[in-house]
């Protein structure tokens, strides 16, 4: 694998509660993952994959070790700092409640960028781009209500893909959906690392799913217990 | 269902706190009204009686020169009679005025109608001394020996103080006692509120048959009797005043409720799974409903413990203030009757209960399967019921008709109604009329806010019901307060029209005798006045008054020092103060004025405002003294002057000459000073509808704020920093704030408006509406700064928020 670096993760752990009560949830992850592939972290519940991905994308803070994204060692980083580093590489689709009920689908898409301050005229090819590509383009003016789970879950991957971040995180994003749903939205991620060149990975425990994927890391009680690449 | 009852009340408790709080306020307004007006009671009736004991029968007010006549008959009957009432005058002390307005009441000559308790010194035995009362004393640091001067110019007496007096009734209380034989020069300016009356032999038939045979017709009383009439009219006062302060009360409540209303309705919003879930393990409709029902009652009996506990508290504390503070309030002790116990506490678990009626109804309307169902989270704002909108428009048309019936007809009922059913369907309106003013002003401000700012808008307005509830509690407070601020500044123009007219001299020096020319220089060096006006005139003898100061009018340069116009008489009139008509000399008479060997004869007209002197026109001046000197310095004051110093340096230019003083000053500043007076105490009571009405702006963001922890923490995930949460949070605040501001303003304007084109127009002439900018502007300003205020709690908490929590499922 000779690809730049997207992400990587030095002896990461990371504890909930203190005392009698403390949880371990990472136990020491070295984790590299190369740029312009789409990689799966899979695994049982509890076994720490969502931690996993909430440290690396910056949702979290590390107990010990280090993280660095697009070449940024985020344990440097107070608050702002990281909000605004998410806001510049990092995007996000969740398993659900991935958009603002008040805000229509074009609005969603566009609030990154507007939380940004960024000017929308710069990434208007852009936006037209990735809505053609994810063939939402005719529902830009509903509401999150008035739209499909699948089609929701498009929305929130436009509004991911739309900043051009240098890593995409989906956490569960086919939770949620029927098998036909979920294999639309697993395309439309891989293609998105095909055609756009993206970063994504994709936190989930559906064997399925994982078959999208170029590379799967397998967590088991918070530790790495298998890397393979997903035979095409 | 108890162990759900208490559990839920454990868990829930901290999000009833606004709703206690909006309940408790409240009831300590009804009873802090109860203790105050019980003081007030008490201090106005203890010792109502005592000025009249052993008196035989007591004459309700009798006219001056019919009290003086009885108070002359009396010796040679072998009785005793003394007389209650007072007259306003000038207090100076040492050249400095104590009091502008003081009243000057008399004591008896015999022992036996001295209802003063002496406390030290004695009592006057002759002319030229006095007593004061205790509190009147201490509060303008007086003591016995002081030299008085009461009045001003020809009338002014100079007394000793030679003793303090305790004053057992309120009713009849005044700050100087003096003899009658002092007191009689004041005759045309007193008011006599009873004459007691005590024959040789003890009995009523003989008192009432001495008093007829010096004032046919007269209807005394026994004492009894009148003693309670009297009560009986106090009562109706202070009971006027409780009504009064109970309406504020009744305001505040009613904006409890509706902030209760919101407060229950979020909160089983927020716990519809919770209901929908017991409805899933076996709870009935009924079961659920009960459960829910004695929450709001359990509120409801906590406020009520706590609401009359801090209610009787805090009215003992204020009444033990104000008898530190200000005795010469005299107020008596506070009793709260349990009639007041019984209905406060019934308020207070009445209100939360009949707030949380329906929002409980609406419970169980959820089908138990919601429980089931994953969480969307969000429940996109119903729509607003078509019913709703069309009773709403009704309403409105129902009081624009009741508004144009006040209008035509000056129907005061009517007025009254169109206000209630215009604001009633204001409020139905709300989730329509609401949202789109929020997003209005959410878009003029665009630029302003930012993209926290198009949040906050977005969030303002998605649940229109919420929002419009929310502003509601508001809008009651502001659209009051502004119709109160805008009636009052209306009427205060109105009148101050009137007391240009009045009192079109602010102070005037003058004097029968010429006055030095120096005069005119002396007066305008004092600090305070802006302008000192040379009046000149003559001393004439204007028929039985004997010598009087005829001034001629205008002066050159009068507009310089006057407040709108003096009376100007024609060249064959003489204007003569009020105080020297009558006795003989009536409006239309003529009269022969003469000054030496010249005499003209003139139409007697009246008029007042400019002190002891007549006036004619410059030219009948002529005719009388070819050369008149000074005889009056008219003063302008500057806005800002004390009326009671300015009177005091004024005293000492024109005393020494013998000189009066009228003070035009004193009377406006009193005027304003019951304005600003009534203004202040509306504002302060509506005040406290607006905290509550602020508490519940907090409480109901607090509210969404938890319902919408998942949506910030993905806003925080996708960029949104902890200054722009607590921004977002503070824009929807003062967006709702200002909205509710907004409209109440308008509304209130319009009430306003109203009012005066209905109620004020017909009475005074030449009123019209003023709009008091600064204070409407103070008023927009305070509620949004106060909304920003609203949102601290809760946007700190919004912020805490990690971007990782809530965001897997539950």
């Amino acid at each position: 694998m000779t690809s730049p670096l997207a992400a990587s993760t030095r002896g990461l752990t990371k504890s909930y509660g203190r005392g009698d009560t403390l949880v371990p949830a990472l136990r020491g992850i070295d984790l590299d993952l190369p740029a312009g592939r789409f990689t799966a972290i899979m695994g049982p519940s509890g076994s720490g994959k969502s931690t996993l991905m909430h440290c690396l994308a910056g949702l979290d803070q590390p107990t010990s070790g280090s993280v660095t994204v697009a070449g940024q060692a985020l344990e440097d980083l107070d608050d702002d700092a990281l909000t605004h580093f998410r806001r510049d590489h990092v995007g996000f689709v969740f398993q659900a409640f991935n958009l603002l009920p008040m805000l229509t689908a074009e609005q969603n898409i566009w609030l990154p960028a507007e939380l940004a301050g960024r000017s929308t005229t710069g990434l208007r090819d852009r936006f037209d781009q990735v809505v053609t590509s994810l063939g939402i383009a005719d529902r830009l003016t509903h509401r999150p209500a008035e739209l499909s789970g699948g089609q929701q879950q498009r929305v929130a991957i436009a509004r991911a893909l739309l900043g051009e971040p240098a890593i995409v995180f989906a956490d569960e994003p086919t939770g949620n959906l029927d098998s036909a749903a979920s294999a639309e939205v697993l395309s439309l991620l891989r293609q998105s690392v095909r055609e756009l060149g993206q970063t994504v990975v994709m936190v989930t425990h559906e064997t399925e799913a994982a078959q999208y994927a170029d590379d799967v890391v397998v967590l088991a009680d918070g530790r790495i217990v298998e890397r393979r690449e997903v035979a095409a | 269902m108890r162990t759900v009852l208490l559990a839920s009340l454990r868990t829930h408790t901290r999000r009833y706190g606004a709703a206690l709080l909006a309940v408790l306020v409240g009831v300590v307004l009804v009873l802090v009204t109860a203790s105050l007006s019980s003081a007030v009671r008490d201090g106005l009736t203890s010792g109502l009686a005592e000025p009249y004991d052993g008196a035989d029968a007591v004459l309700g007010h009798p006219s001056p020169d019919d009290a003086a006549r009885l108070l002359a008959a009396a010796p040679e009957q072998g009785a005793d009679a003394w007389l209650l009432g007072w007259t306003l005058q000038q207090l100076s002390h040492d050249g400095r005025v104590v009091s502008t307005d003081s009243d000057i009441g008399p004591v008896a000559d015999e022992p036996a109608g001295r209802w003063q308790e002496l406390t030290s010194g004695r009592f006057p035995d002759r002319p030229g001394e006095a007593v004061l009362d205790n509190n009147a004393a201490k509060a303008a640091h007086l003591a016995v020996g002081d030299r008085l001067r009461i009045g001003t110019g020809s009338s002014a007496l100079d007394v000793t103080v030679v003793g303090l007096v305790d004053s057992p009734s309120t009713y009849v209380v005044a700050s100087v006692y003096v003899l009658w034989t002092d007191l009689a020069r004041w005759q045309d300016h007193l008011y006599v509120s009873s004459l007691a009356w005590a024959g040789p032999e003890p009995g009523y038939d003989g008192a009432r048959d001495a008093i007829r045979a010096v004032v046919p017709g007269a209807e005394p009383d026994t004492v009894d009797a009148f003693v309670q009439e009297v009560q009986k009219d106090v009562n109706r006062g202070v009971d006027v005043i409780a009504i009064v302060a109970l309406l504020f009360a009744a305001v505040a409540l009613l904006v409890a409720v509706l902030v209760i209303n919101n407060t229950f309705t979020i909160l089983f919003a927020q716990r519809s799974r919770d209901f929908a879930l017991l409805r899933c393990v076996g709870a009935t409709r009924r079961q659920v409903v009960r459960s829910v029902r004695l929450e709001s009652l359990a509120l409801g009996l906590l406020a009520a413990v706590l609401g009359t506990a801090g209610g009787l508290a805090a009215g003992q504390g204020l009444v033990a203030l104000i008898h530190g503070q200000w005795p010469e309030a005299r107020l008596g002790d506070a009793e709260v009757g349990t009639v007041w116990l019984v209905v406060a506490a019934t308020l207070a678990v009445g209100v939360p209960v009949v707030a949380a009626w329906l929002p409980t109804r609406r419970v169980v309307r959820v089908s138990p399967l919601a429980a089931l169902r994953p969480d969307d989270s969000t429940q996109v704002g119903t729509a607003t019921g078509r019913t709703r909108v069309a009773a709403g428009v009704l309403l409105l048309l129902a009081g624009t008709a009741a508004f144009a019936v006040a209008l035509a007809a000056a129907v005061p009922p009517a007025l009254v109604a169109g206000g209630v059913a215009t604001f009633v369907g204001v409020l139905l309106l709300g989730p329509v009329l609401v949202p789109a003013l929020v997003r209005g002003l959410a878009r003029l401000g665009r630029r302003l806010m930012g993209p926290a700012g198009r949040l906050a808008a977005g969030n303002a307005v998605r649940n229109p019901r919420r929002t419009a509830a929310t502003t509601a509690s508001l809008l009651i407070g502001v659209t009051l307060t502004t119709a109160v601020l805008t009636g009052l500044a209306s009427s205060r123009s109105a009148l101050a029209d009137e007391m240009d007219d009045q009192h079109p001299v602010d102070i005037a020096i003058t004097s029968a005798r010429a006055l030095p020319a120096d005069t005119v220089d002396r007066a305008r060096a004092v600090d305070g006045v802006a302008a000192a006006l040379p009046v000149t005139g003559t001393t004439a003898e204007v028929a039985a008054l004997g010598d009087v100061a005829v001034l001629g009018v205008p002066p050159a340069g009068a507009d310089s020092v006057l407040h709108g116009k003096v009376r100007t008489p024609g060249p064959r009139a003489i204007v003569l103060p009020w105080d020297l008509i009558g006795d003989g000399l009536e409006v239309g008479d003529r009269v022969a004025v003469t000054v030496g060997e010249r005499t003209v004869r003139l139409r007697v007209r009246a008029g007042d405002g400019w002190g002891e002197a007549a006036l004619v026109a410059p030219g009948t001046l002529a005719r009388l003294d070819p050369s008149p000197r000074l005889h009056a310095v008219w003063v302008r004051a500057d806005e800002d002057a004390d009326p009671e110093d300015l009177a005091g340096s004024m005293e000492a230019i024109g005393s020494p000459l013998g000189a009066g003083i009228e003070n035009g000053l004193a009377d406006r500043a009193y005027v304003d000073l019951q304005l600003d007076v009534l203004s202040g105490g509306v504002v302060g009571l509506l005040g406290i509808s607006v905290v509550i009405a602020l508490v519940g702006i907090a409480n109901t963001l607090g509210l969404s704020v938890l319902e919408r922890g998942r949506e910030h923490a993905l806003l925080r995930a996708l960029g949104l920093t902890r200054r722009q949460v607590r921004r977002m949070l503070a824009a929807e605040a003062v967006l709702l704030a200002t909205v509710a501001t907004a409209l109440g303003t308008v509304l209130g304007v319009v009430f306003a408006w109203l009012g005066v084109r209905s109620l004020v127009e017909p009475v005074v002439t030449g009123a019209s509406l003023v709009l008091p900018w600064t204070q409407l502007g103070a008023v927009v300003v305070l509620a949004a700064l106060a909304g920003l205020a609203a949102s601290v709690l809760p946007a700190r908490r919004a912020a805490r928020t990690a971007p990782a929590a809530g965001l897997a499922l539950e």
